[in-house]
């Protein structure tokens, strides 16, 4: 799974470069979110923007990250597709985590200049 | 009727949820009801091969696409190991408790809530899960 990544400060923005999150790539996805978590990473932006498709088990590899993160950091996500939208507002994610319209309006959140 | 049979690899199941998804354009339905029927989809045959075949490939998962005026069907055809919902656990948490944040277990759900029918039955040691949305006339 093609994951691009880069590093604002002390903020990690990740933005998958593959169309869908879902049960054949959700164990990849989740061990290299860890693999950034375990390496100090405790704020990152999760960029959606290539994102079509997401199922129930690429939206636990997400929920994994955030839980691993828990109070010692916060895991946002951006630009988000409508349909994708669905899926969190259906599993009532949309109120566990902070989601923001443009990368920039979440990197602004996550460094406290919002 | 649509016949598709794919082997149980997960890798397979994008190949059904495009199968779906060109349906749903053809019969013009929006984005986000295209998108949740490939789900609904995608979560059945996901189900059949980590529960019925536990992730092993070499077997079958056949799904029939049966379209009526007035409703799409779903079948969906496994000979692994039944599923007994009784013993899927609710999906339930406290959206403010991290702890109970679930990382699984939403499948079932994601089902009921977007299909207007799912039933699931076992004839003559095969699973069929039948999934139907209602099309608007």
């Amino acid at each position: 799974m093609q994951l691009k990544h880069n590093n604002v400060e002390d903020v990690l923005i990740v933005r998958p470069l593959e169309k869908r999150i879902d049960a054949s790539t959700a164990t990849e996805f989740k061990q290299k979110m860890n693999e950034w978590i375990d390496s100090g990473n405790r704020r990152i932006v999760l960029n959606l923007s290539e994102v079509d498709f997401i199922d129930s088990s690429g939206l636990g590899a997400i929920i994994s990250g955030f839980k691993k993160i828990g109070n010692n950091g916060n895991l946002v996500i951006c630009v988000v597709k409508e349909s994708v939208m669905s899926l969190f507002r259906l599993t009532r994610m949309n109120r566990v985590f902070d989601i923001y319209a443009s990368e920039n309006e979440a990197l602004e959140a996550l460094s406290g200049k919002a | 009727m649509i016949r598709l049979i794919i082997d149980s690899r997960l890798e397979n199941v994008s190949l059904v949820g495009g199968a779906v998804r060109g349906i749903a354009d053809t019969l013009c339905m929006d984005s986000t009801t295209s998108y949740q029927l490939e789900l609904c989809i995608v979560e059945a045959v996901n189900n059949n091969i980590k529960h019925a075949y536990h992730c092993k490939a070499g077997h079958s998962v056949e799904i029939d696409i049966l379209l009526y005026p007035n409703r799409l069907t779903f079948k969906i055809y496994n000979k692994g190991e039944r599923m007994n919902p009784a013993k899927v656990a609710p999906f339930s948490f406290d959206p403010s408790n991290v702890e109970t944040l679930p990382e699984g277990g939403m499948g079932l759900y994601i089902l009921h809530a977007l299909m207007d029918e799912v039933h699931y039955e076992t004839i003559n040691g095969q699973n069929i899960l039948t999934l139907v949305k209602y099309l608007k006339s």
